[in-house]
C-alpha cells in the first residue's frame, strides 16, 4: 500500500496530479490483491488471480460493524459481528460455493443495508431495474482508532470532547494511517455478465431505517463492484487523498463518443429518458422493478488519466490475460495543493470538482458548494458532539 | 501577440497586483493555481480599462512602467507609490486603483459621472462566479462570501490559524512556558 505520492520533478499542477493517480492506480492494486484467510494479501497470488475470492478490502470493517444499537462497543479487528436477525433466516445449504471463500476469510458475507446516495439524493436503479447498494468500509488503523477513544458511541464522543484526528500514513516509519472505503454494487442478474465484474456474494438486506415504508428483508445475492472511493489520510495531506473508480460501462461522458453498445447505467436507445434525475418518491429498495436511471458523466476523464488507465491495464493483462480488473478504471483523485492554507481548511483541492456516477450520480458539476467535491463536502463532517471529524461522516452513526 | 510576449505580460500582472495589494505573489498567482483567477484578470483588465479609458495603449504602459520601475531595484512600498503618483495621469492611476478594487473584491468599479440631478457615485459588478469567491477581502478577514465557505461550522468561535506572525507565536509561547 503506498503511504505517500513520489512527486516526479519538474514539479506543476499536472505532474502533481499524474503523481496522485498513480498513488490511486498503486492503492487500487493493493487493496484488491487476493487475499489469506486472516485478509492479508496473498502473496502467492497476483491481483486478477482466482477471480471473485475476496481481495483485502472485503475483510475490512463495515460501518454497520462498528456503530451498533445503543452504542456497543463493536467486537475487536480480528472478530465479526451477528448479521441482522432477518438475514439469519436464510438457508446455509442453499449458499453457493462462492461463498466459501468469505468463510475462509473468517467473514460471514457483507452486508449491504444501504441503498441511497448522500445527502437523499436518491437511490441509483440500474439497467436491470434493481437499487444499487452501498458500503462503508474502514482499515485497522482507523478502527483502531475509533475503538481506543470510545467514539462509536454518542456518549463516547461526548467524553471525547475534541475534534478528531486520525492517524496518517507516515512513509518514513512505514504507519500505515486511516483510509476508508465506500463501494457500490449491482444484482448480477438479467442484462449483467458476471465474468466482467469483481462479484462476491452478499447479504442484502432491506433497511427499515433508511426509508418510510420499508420492510426488513434479507436475502443472498451474487453481487458486482461497480464503484469504489478510496480515502487515504497521509502525513503530508491532512485533508486525506480521495481517489474513485468506476466500472467502465458504467455511464457514457456527456460531450464525448459512446464507446459501448450497453451500460449498467445508461439505455442507449431511450432519446426521452431525464439525464441524472433521481427515480420519484416514494423509494423502497424491495421493489421488484424501478424504471433505470439514465447517468451520464458530466466532467470527462482527462486524457493524462485515461493514459494511464491504458497503462495499468496493460501491466493487468500482462499479469493475468483477461483479468477481471480490466473492466475499472480511476476517474480522478482530489487532492489538496496547499494542505497548510491558514485561510482554506480544504486545502485548495485539485480538481476542485470529482464525482463518481455511481456514488454522486446527482451531485455531478461544477458549480462550488453544490456540486461533489470530496474534501469540500467532508470539511464539513462533525462527529455527534458537534465538533470536526477528520474529514468522516462516519462518526454521525453513532448511537 | 507571441507567447513569451503574453507570458510576460502576465508576469508583470502578477508583479504589479502584488505591489499594489500589499499580498504576495504566492498568494496572488500560487505555484499551484487550482483557481487560476489570473488568467481571468488579466484579459478582463485590459479589455475593460481600454474600453473605459478609449487609450489602446494604457494597460501596456502601466505594465511596461512596473517593469521599469522593477528593473530599477526600487522596494516595493517605492514602486507602488510611484505607480500611484498622480504625475502618471488620471486614467493611469483610476486604473491602477481599479486594480486593487477588483483584486480585493472580485468585482469592477465603474464611475457614474455626476448629473445635474445627482452627485458622481460608483456602482460595482462582479467580475463572474469566481471571481465572487476569490476576493483577497475575505482572506484577509478569514471570512466568507455569503454562501460559500470553506470554514467549518462554528469556526468564529475559536483562534483563527496563524493569527499572528509565526515568530511572534513562537515567542509567545516560550514565554506561557516560562510562566
Amino acid at each position: 500500500m503506498p503511504l505517500a505520492i513520489t512527486a516526479t520533478p519538474p514539479i506543476s499542477l499536472a505532474s502533481l496530479q499524474h503523481d496522485f493517480d498513480v498513488f490511486s492506480w498503486q492503492s487500487f492494486v493493493a487493496l484488491n490483491w487476493p487475499a489469506n484467510a486472516d485478509g492479508t494479501p496473498n502473496n502467492q497470488l497476483v491481483i486478477g488471480q482466482s477471480p471473485n475470492a475476496p481481495v483485502v478490502w472485503q475483510s475490512w470493517k463495515e460501518s454497520r460493524d462498528i456503530f451498533l444499537p445503543g452504542g456497543a462497543r463493536p467486537p475487536a479487528w480480528n472478530q465479526t459481528n451477528p448479521v441482522p436477525d432477518v438475514c439469519k433466516t436464510i438457508d446455509p445449504t442453499i449458499i453457493p460455493p462462492g461463498t466459501i471463500h468469505l468463510t475462509q476469510v473468517g467473514k460471514t458475507p457483507n452486508v449491504l443495508d444501504e441503498s441511497g446516495e448522500p445527502f437523499q439524493t436518491g437511490p441509483l436503479i440500474d439497467q436491470n431495474g434493481q437499487y444499487t447498494r452501498y458500503e462503508i468500509l474502514t482499515n485497522e488503523a482507523m478502527f483502531n482508532y475509533i475503538l481506543d477513544n470510545n467514539l462509536y458511541s454518542k456518549s463516547g464522543q461526548k467524553t471525547f470532547g475534541k475534534d478528531a484526528n486520525f492517524p496518517a500514513s507516515d512513509s518514513a516509519s512505514g504507519r500505515v494511517g486511516a483510509i476508508m472505503l465506500k463501494a457500490a454494487w449491482v444484482r448480477m442478474t438479467g442484462k449483467f455478465n458476471p465474468s466482467r465484474y469483481h462479484t462476491t456474494y452478499a447479504l442484502v438486506y432491506n433497511n427499515p431505517e433508511e426509508q418510510n415504508g420499508v420492510k426488513p428483508a434479507c436475502s443472498l445475492e451474487r453481487v458486482g463492484l461497480v464503484g469504489f472511493h478510496i480515502a487515504h489520510k497521509t502525513k503530508d495531506e491532512p485533508q486525506w487523498i480521495w481517489s474513485t473508480f468506476e466500472h467502465v460501462a458504467n455511464a457514457p461522458t456527456k460531450g464525448e463518443p459512446r464507446s459501448l453498445p450497453a451500460y449498467n447505467f445508461f439505455n442507449p436507445a431511450c432519446t426521452e429518458c431525464k439525464v441524472n434525475e433521481p427515480p420519484p418518491r416514494p423509494w423502497n429498495p424491495a421493489h421488484p422493478y424501478t424504471a433505470p436511471t439514465q447517468v451520464e458523466r458530466i466532467i470527462p476523464i482527462t486524457n493524462d488519466t485515461k493514459k494511464l488507465n491504458q497503462l495499468y491495464h496493460a501491466a493487468l493483462a500482462k499479469a493475468v490475460p483477461g483479468s477481471v480488473w480490466l473492466n475499472y478504471e480511476l476517474v480522478s483523485t482530489q487532492w489538496p495543493t496547499n494542505a497548510k492554507s491558514p485561510t482554506d481548511p480544504t486545502g485548495a483541492p485539485a480538481p476542485a470538482f470529482l464525482a463518481n456516477t455511481t456514488l454522486e450520480t446527482y451531485i455531478q458539476g461544477d458549480v462550488r458548494q453544490t456540486s461533489s467535491s470530496c474534501m469540500a463536502c467532508h470539511n464539513n463532517a462533525t462527529a455527534t458532539n458537534g465538533l470536526f471529524s477528520d474529514f468522516t461522516y462516519l462518526l454521525q452513526r453513532a448511537q | 501577440m507571441s507567447d513569451n510576449s503574453i507570458e510576460k505580460n502576465m508576469d508583470n500582472f502578477i508583479g504589479l497586483s502584488a505591489v499594489l495589494t500589499g499580498f504576495s505573489t504566492e498568494i496572488i498567482a500560487p505555484g499551484l493555481d487550482v483557481v487560476d483567477i489570473k488568467s481571468e484578470y488579466l484579459p478582463f483588465f485590459t479589455k475593460t480599462v481600454t474600453e473605459e479609458s478609449g487609450d489602446a495603449n494604457l494597460v501596456n504602459n502601466i505594465l511596461q512602467e512596473f517593469a521599469s520601475l522593477k528593473n530599477s531595484g526600487l522596494s516595493d512600498q517605492q514602486i507602488g507609490e510611484a505607480m500611484l503618483s498622480l504625475s502618471n495621469g488620471d486614467q493611469f492611476v483610476l486604473a491602477c486603483r481599479k486594480l486593487i478594487f477588483m483584486w480585493y473584491s472580485g468585482a469592477w468599479p465603474t464611475i457614474i459621472p455626476a448629473t445635474e440631478d445627482k452627485p458622481a457615485s460608483t456602482v460595482s459588478n462582479l467580475i463572474s462566479a469566481k471571481s465572487y469567491t476569490a476576493g483577497l477581502a475575505w482572506q484577509v478577514m478569514q471570512s466568507h462570501p455569503m454562501g460559500d465557505s470553506n470554514y467549518r461550522y462554528g469556526y468564529w468561535a475559536t483562534p483563527p490559524p496563524h493569527s499572528v506572525p509565526t515568530q511572534v507565536k513562537e515567542h509567545n509561547d516560550e514565554k506561557s512556558s516560562e510562566l
